[in-house]
């Protein structure tokens, strides 16, 4: 099964092309912060830059594996899902589910060492780019060599070789289990139900994020800068993860209480737009796990810093070089995973979306007009803007309430709403920008020759 | 080839008035219709049969405002088809045009029901749930409603095309291959069904086929052989229609092995 696993990948690039970009981009961000453990068993390095550049590549490095690790699980699963009627076909022809499997698997370790192994050059100028930045704020001295070697390749291909796999194993032991006609009825529509599993493990990372925003409230109140914000950050992720876990059936909650002004806003386009949410939680959820992220680390990561430029300021002292670090930090961090999160995002829109071209095609012929799929998508893509917002702020806010405890001893922090709504904004654009514009493009061609493809 | 002269503007379901369609340019423009001009009365059941790549799908396309024929018109109740934006042509179509597919083409996330009353939706007119309900009643699938088209065996969905085809009431319902995709059982239903929106709803039909079975169900069959009508049948059976689709082929190999030498 291997030997189609490797026909299948070829044969279909652009099919693959989501898994890959966001695997690609998780090799990226992996490497280069593992990198800075290469460079750090270089000669004539004082014991202080060892300790700097290993704390910024385990605690962000490992930030950024929990979060790569998680974002490529998740177009896995979407990109699987979506050849459910391919997989029907081959156990119809005869494949064994364990064959099914292997192929599945197969194709995300190819994919996984490709993608890896194509990042490294990129991933040699970001790591190369982060110590420049460490050395400009004074984090480590300036003169340090830089070094990209087997750690770096180890952690890069080792992390997305075994999310890719991990990822594609258990899609896969979903997919096959169900009959060719299950498959074939999921592949058009798709299950509505989340397993018991999986909403036990939703609200055991809600509690984990929930547990680390008391204790940055509590024990961790007047601990030094960085211990507490990293505390804090560790509550925004487990809590932006669980949410992203559970997402389906946030959708769905938020689609009930949404669905009578939606339909009043789009007419017809609405009415569909609902529906077609209602129908697909599960492909929703995908796009959906990026949104979260992004608006739980983008808001809440900013907002920690803001709080503590702001008492910076109020207490009349000259920033240290401890300040400053943490802050460079900080702002790395958020980058990074807000770039990653935005690939991510994008990609799975524009593929879940270009996937439904037959659809938009069959709406066309029944007299749909262009504008009015637009619409529809629209209003879907309307749906998943507020779900991703409600939730990750609430994500972000296990965070912020109990830093600003720790820190002010208030629980409202005193700073700007600015920082939200341009994360607000950039949510806005990325979303409704890919669907619309995927969407858009989907539609050039012929309804009849859509329908037949 | 005319199989009915009605004063213009009236009695008419469908006119094509010299439809011609040309794919390319150049020399290797080839003309898929050449100059078809055809009208249909209003219910009346007519099949359109010719051998593969004679333009039966061109002419479908063509007369339900799918493509645009490169010269020539195309009426339906005595309006021109609009011209212009997809847009445009869809509100035209919404009006005057309803569609059964070989691959019936329901809309996967949307229940039975919902699919029949799209088309009403779409059209920005309130759907009328009873009559809706009653028209899938009549096709035999009153107590599948709610049930989604992944649900239903292959004429069961069609049957369920051909309510939504008339919950908007079209001028004309065209067909493409309808039964393509059926078992002989099925295909017998559906065909039925077809003969009875002609007879009871007074829908005008016409159906692409190659099955001189399922063409046996019409009331009348055009032939096409190289983008031109070519012949007409009127009460057909299966057994004429197969007779005069033989002769057809081998008219048209005969002429195509006389314009290649």
């Amino acid at each position: 099964m291997f030997g189609v696993a490797l026909r299948s990948v070829r044969s279909r690039g652009s099919a693959f092309l989501a898994t890959f970009l966001g695997m690609f981009a998780g090799a990226v961000i992996l490497m280069s912060f593992a990198s800075l453990l290469d460079t750090r068993n270089g000669n004539g390095i004082s014991a202080a830059d060892k300790d700097t550049l290993a704390t910024m590549a385990m605690v962000i490095g490992s930030l950024a594996l929990v979060i790569v690790t998680f974002a490529v699980f998740s177009t896995l699963t979407l990109t699987v899902r979506q050849r459910s009627a391919e997989m029907a076909l081959l156990k119809s022809v005869g494949a064994t589910p364990g064959q099914v499997s292997r192929m599945i698997v197969g194709e995300a370790a190819v994919l996984a060492v490709v993608a890896a192994v194509l990042a490294m050059p990129v991933a040699v100028l970001g790591g190369w780019g982060l110590l420049k930045m460490l050395g400009s704020s004074n984090r480590v001295a300036g003169d340090i060599t830089y070094h990209f070697g087997p750690t770096a390749i180890g952690v890069g291909v080792g992390v997305t070789l075994i999310a890719g796999v991990a990822g594609a194993a258990l899609t896969a032991r979903r997919t096959v289990r169900m009959t060719v006609t299950e498959s074939l009825t999921d592949a058009s529509v798709g299950s509505a139900r989340m397993s018991r599993k999986r909403v036990i493990a939703g609200w055991v990372f809600l509690a984990i994020g929930l547990d680390c925003g008391i204790l940055t409230a509590t024990l961790f109140k007047g601990k030094g800068l960085g211990t507490t914000q990293s505390v804090a950050g560790e509550a925004v992720i487990w809590s932006a993860i669980g949410m992203a876990v559970l997402s389906p059936a946030l959708i769905r909650v938020v689609i009930s209480a949404l669905a009578t002004p939606l339909r009043r806003l789009g007419g017809a386009s609405g009415y569909l737009g609902v529906l077609n949410v209602r129908q697909r939680t599960q492909q929703m959820a995908g796009a959906l796990t990026p949104i979260i992220l992004f608006t739980a680390l983008g808001s809440g990561t900013l907002y920690m810093q803001s709080i503590d430029n702001s008492l910076l300021a109020a207490s009349g002292r000259a920033a240290t070089g401890d300040d400053k670090g943490v802050e460079t930090l900080n702002y790395v961090v958020v980058g990074v995973i807000c770039v990653f999160a935005a690939i991510v995002l994008i990609n799975s829109l524009v593929s879940a979306t270009i996937y439904r071209r037959r659809e938009f095609g069959q709406q066309r012929l029944v007299g749909s007009t262009p504008p009015q799929v637009l619409r529809m998508v629209s209003i879907e893509g309307v749906a998943l803007i507020l779900t991703g917002l409600v939730f990750g702020s609430i994500a972000g806010l296990v965070a912020v309430i109990p830093y600003s405890i720790a820190r002010t001893d208030s629980v409202i922090p005193d700073t700007t709403i600015g920082i939200y709504l341009a994360v607000v904004a950039a949510v806005v654009v990325l979303t409704l920008g890919a669907s619309v514009g995927a969407a858009r493009r989907a539609i050039r061609i012929p309804a009849v020759e859509a329908v037949a493809a | 080839m005319t199989t009915h002269r009605a004063p213009a503007g009236g009695g008419e379901a469908l006119r094509l008035a010299s439809v011609r369609k040309v794919y390319g340019t150049g020399d290797n423009a080839v003309a898929a219709l050449d100059g078809v001009t055809l009208s249909l009365a209003p219910a009346t059941f007519t099949a359109v049969m010719g051998p593969s790549g004679s333009g039966k799908s061109t002419l479908l396309q063509c007369a339900a405002g799918l493509d645009q024929p490169t010269e020539g018109q195309v009426f339906l109740d005595g309006a021109e088809m609009s011209r212009g934006t997809e847009t445009a042509v869809t509100k035209f179509r919404r009006q005057h045009v309803g569609f059964v597919f070989q691959q019936f083409n329901l809309l996967p996330t949307l229940t039975v029901l919902q699919n029949v009353t799209l088309p009403l939706r779409l059209a920005g007119r309130k759907p009328d749930r009873n009559r809706c309900t009653a028209l899938l009643e009549r096709v035999g699938l009153g107590d599948r409603l709610d049930h989604r088209p992944a649900e239903l065996s292959g004429g069961q969905q069609q049957r369920v095309a051909i309510a939504r085809a008339l919950a908007a009431r079209p001028t004309v319902i065209f067909a493409d291959e309808p039964t393509g995709a059926l078992d002989s059982t099925s295909a017998r239903e559906v065909l039925a069904l077809l003969q009875e929106t002609v007879e009871v709803f007074g829908r005008t039909v016409v159906m692409v086929t190659h099955d001189p079975v399922a063409a046996s169900y019409a009331g009348s069959v055009l032939f096409l052989a190289d983008g031109r009508l070519v012949g007409q049948l009127a009460s057909p059976t299966a057994e004429t229609v197969a007779a005069r689709m033989t002769h057809l082929g081998d008219a048209v190999s005969a002429r195509r092995a006389a314009v290649g030498a």
